[in-house]
């Protein structure tokens, strides 16, 4: 079975705070998706994923679980479970009695209860740990714990309110590697609320953008990454490069030069993105080979992060920032040719205040 | 802060506290057994303890069912008021006030207005029209009640404000786990709530019963005077115009001092035994 929810002109605010929280936010999580809340802290993705599992009630709007209307219901008769930042398993219970909790609270026996948690245990490869006091175990066992807990609630709905940001990164990917091999187990819809876009892309197929309140895009993954609604989603989702031009039969026109950008593009002034990933440098040759689709630029910066190196390329007013490949040559003053990676450049409205750092 | 100064400030602290503690109690063990007394030779002896022990049972008697039937009520009261005060909304302001405003009154104030409630003549027979030959006797009755009573509210207060401070600053996020877990507000309260709060329970619970144990004025004010409590019986043995009694004060002292080690001792086993603690 697979549910949806869906968010109808949600709205929060909180007492003593005088800026909402949510602004009448409108969100359709389809049924079977792993879907990601992104977006920096205080944005207000937590307040939606407590405001489904109603652990807060809105000010106003509707939560539709598969179509009910649930606002204002209780959380334990939602059929929703939910892992923490925290872990919070109970520390008077052991790791098996943590596990089976669910199964006592809907009125098993303690022996039955226990009895039925041990293959959620199993699940999430900690056997041996059943009699183990919660305390002594580390902080990526606590969290499988408590993510066996919460399974053994059978939910429909898996909200994940950061779950692995207290764990360091290898232990995180371990996790995300658990997600992936418990995908059978877990219930179908899944809404994770993370600020990490890297995490947000290896558990989810759809993230929803959140900032101040307002869900700013919600669209697979590859489109967040590629066709960014706006300039703050492309800053959101790591994009460096946002270049003031003009657009005009779906070329992008800037002291770039002249950028093929989607027919959908509106006419006129208009932002182009594109993800820095996606800036290819070529050999000196590659302009007179392909006119028209290669640029050149500046080097004006270089900048090295770890075994990786980035170059700010710069020509008039524009400045593009590029990855450098493994084993090509640059330094700053010297003149490179670079291309896109075919249709990887997309154009946004201008925003009212531009991001210092854009040109 | 460097270990060496910390260090200091604690043994500072800490230096004068062990003066008292241990100072005193030996003080008054050794006065007990005949080794500090106030005219004639030292000589070590048990006399003071025979001396009481024909009152003893009586009085051990006394005090420990006032102070079992005082932190049995304040438990119940106060716990429950921690629960109401935990989960929060306008009740729970009230509740903290009340509890706030009761804490600061003192034990002997608190004893002389529940003596003009509850005795025969007192507010609660005069509003309800009762003869005082019908009124129950709650002040100074075979019963106790009025001690009771006494010790009850004013430790429920701090059995609830302890509890409750220590359950809001944990609790809030543990029940909303259970709630999403399925638990409703029962069973939450059954398999979550009251064994987080177990050990501040046992504590304040404790350490309420050996205040009361310990303290005179509330059964020397509201009980009868026979038989006494041991701190009545203490205090008064220590104030009588005869010098010879003081030794079988210390006596009494020593009495009080380890029935209270004992039930503290039980407190601590309880803590030790518990999960949470653990």
């Amino acid at each position: 079975m697979t549910t949806a929810i869906t968010l109808q002109a949600v709205s929060k605010e909180f007492k003593r705070h005088p800026v909402p929280a949510l602004r009448g936010i409108d969100l359709d999580i389809l049924p079977g998706t792993r879907t990601a809340l992104l977006g920096p802290s205080g944005s207000g993705k937590s307040t939606i994923l407590r405001i489904i599992a109603g652990l807060e009630d809105p000010s106003g709007g509707q939560v539709l679980i598969d179509g009910r209307d649930v606002t204002g219901v209780l959380p334990e008769r939602r059929g929703v479970g939910m892992v923490f930042q925290r872990s919070l398993l109970f520390p008077h219970l052991s790791v098996l009695d943590n596990v089976a909790f669910p199964l006592r609270a809907a009125g098993a026996s303690r022996r039955a209860a226990r009895a039925a948690a041990v293959p959620y245990l199993d699940l999430v490869q900690l056997p041996d740990y059943a009699d183990r006091n919660v305390a002594s175990l580390s902080g990526g066992q606590q969290q499988r714990v408590a993510i066996a807990r919460t399974l053994a609630a059978r939910p429909t709905v898996l909200l994940l309110d950061e779950p692995f940001s207290a764990l360091d990164p290898d232990l995180r990917a371990d996790m995300h590697g658990l997600l992936a091999e418990l995908r059978t187990e877990l219930p179908p819809t899944i809404v994770m609320v993370t600020h990490d876009r890297d995490e947000a892309a290896a558990v989810a197929d759809r993230i929803a953008v959140v900032e101040s309140g307002v869900v700013l895009q919600h669209d697979t993954v590859e489109r967040i990454y590629s066709r960014p609604s706006c300039q703050a989603v492309a800053r959101l989702m790591g994009g460096r490069n946002a270049v003031l031009g003009v657009v005009s039969g779906a070329v992008h026109s800037s002291d770039l030069g002249q950028v093929a950008v989607p027919e959908s593009a509106p006419e006129g002034p208009g932002v182009l993105v594109v993800r820095h990933e996606s800036v290819q440098l070529l050999g000196r040759g590659a302009a007179a080979a392909h006119p028209g689709e290669v640029y050149t630029g500046t080097v004006a910066q270089v900048t090295r992060n770890g075994a990786r190196r980035s170059v700010t390329l710069s020509r008039g007013n524009a400045a593009i920032e590029a990855d450098v490949p493994p084993g090509v040559d640059v330094s700053e003053g010297s003149t490179v040719v670079f291309s896109f990676v075919d249709g990887a450049p997309s154009v946004v409205p201008i925003e009212a205040h531009a991001a210092p750092g854009q040109s | 802060m460097t270990p060496g100064p910390a260090r200091f400030l604690v043994l500072v602290a800490a230096i004068p506290a062990a003066i008292v503690v241990v100072g005193g109690l030996g003080f008054t063990v050794a006065q007990s057994l005949g080794l500090l007394p106030l005219v004639g030779p030292a000589r070590l002896s048990v006399d003071a303890y025979t001396g009481v022990a024909s009152e003893l049972p009586s009085s051990i008697a006394v005090s420990v069912g006032i102070a079992v039937a005082s932190t049995t009520l304040a438990v119940l009261v106060g716990g429950t008021a921690a629960v109401l005060i935990v989960a929060g909304g306008r009740l729970a302001r009230v509740l903290i006030g009340l509890g706030a405003a009761t804490v600061t009154v003192p034990h002997l104030i608190g004893a002389a207005a529940i003596g003009l409630l509850l005795a025969d003549s007192g507010l609660l027979a005069r509003t309800f029209q009762v003869p005082p030959t019908d009124w129950p006797s709650l002040v100074g009755g075979p019963w106790w009640v009025a001690v009771i009573l006494e010790y009850a509210w004013k430790e429920a207060a701090f059995v609830a404000l302890v509890v409750a401070g220590t359950l809001t600053t944990r609790v809030a996020r543990f029940d909303e786990t259970a709630a999403v877990l399925g638990a409703n507000r029962a069973t939450r309260l059954r398999l979550v709530l009251l064994p987080l709060a177990a050990p501040s329970v046992i504590l304040t619970g404790a350490i309420t019963f050996i205040y009361t144990l310990g303290s005179y004025e509330v059964a020397w004010l509201l009980g009868r005077t026979y038989p006494e409590p041991l701190s009545v019986m203490a205090v008064r043995l220590y104030g009588e115009v005869s010098l010879t009694t003081r030794p079988e004060a210390a006596a009494v002292a020593v009495v009080i001092v380890t029935l209270s080690t004992l039930v503290a001792a039980a407190a601590f086993t309880l803590l030790r035994r518990s999960a949470v603690w653990r």
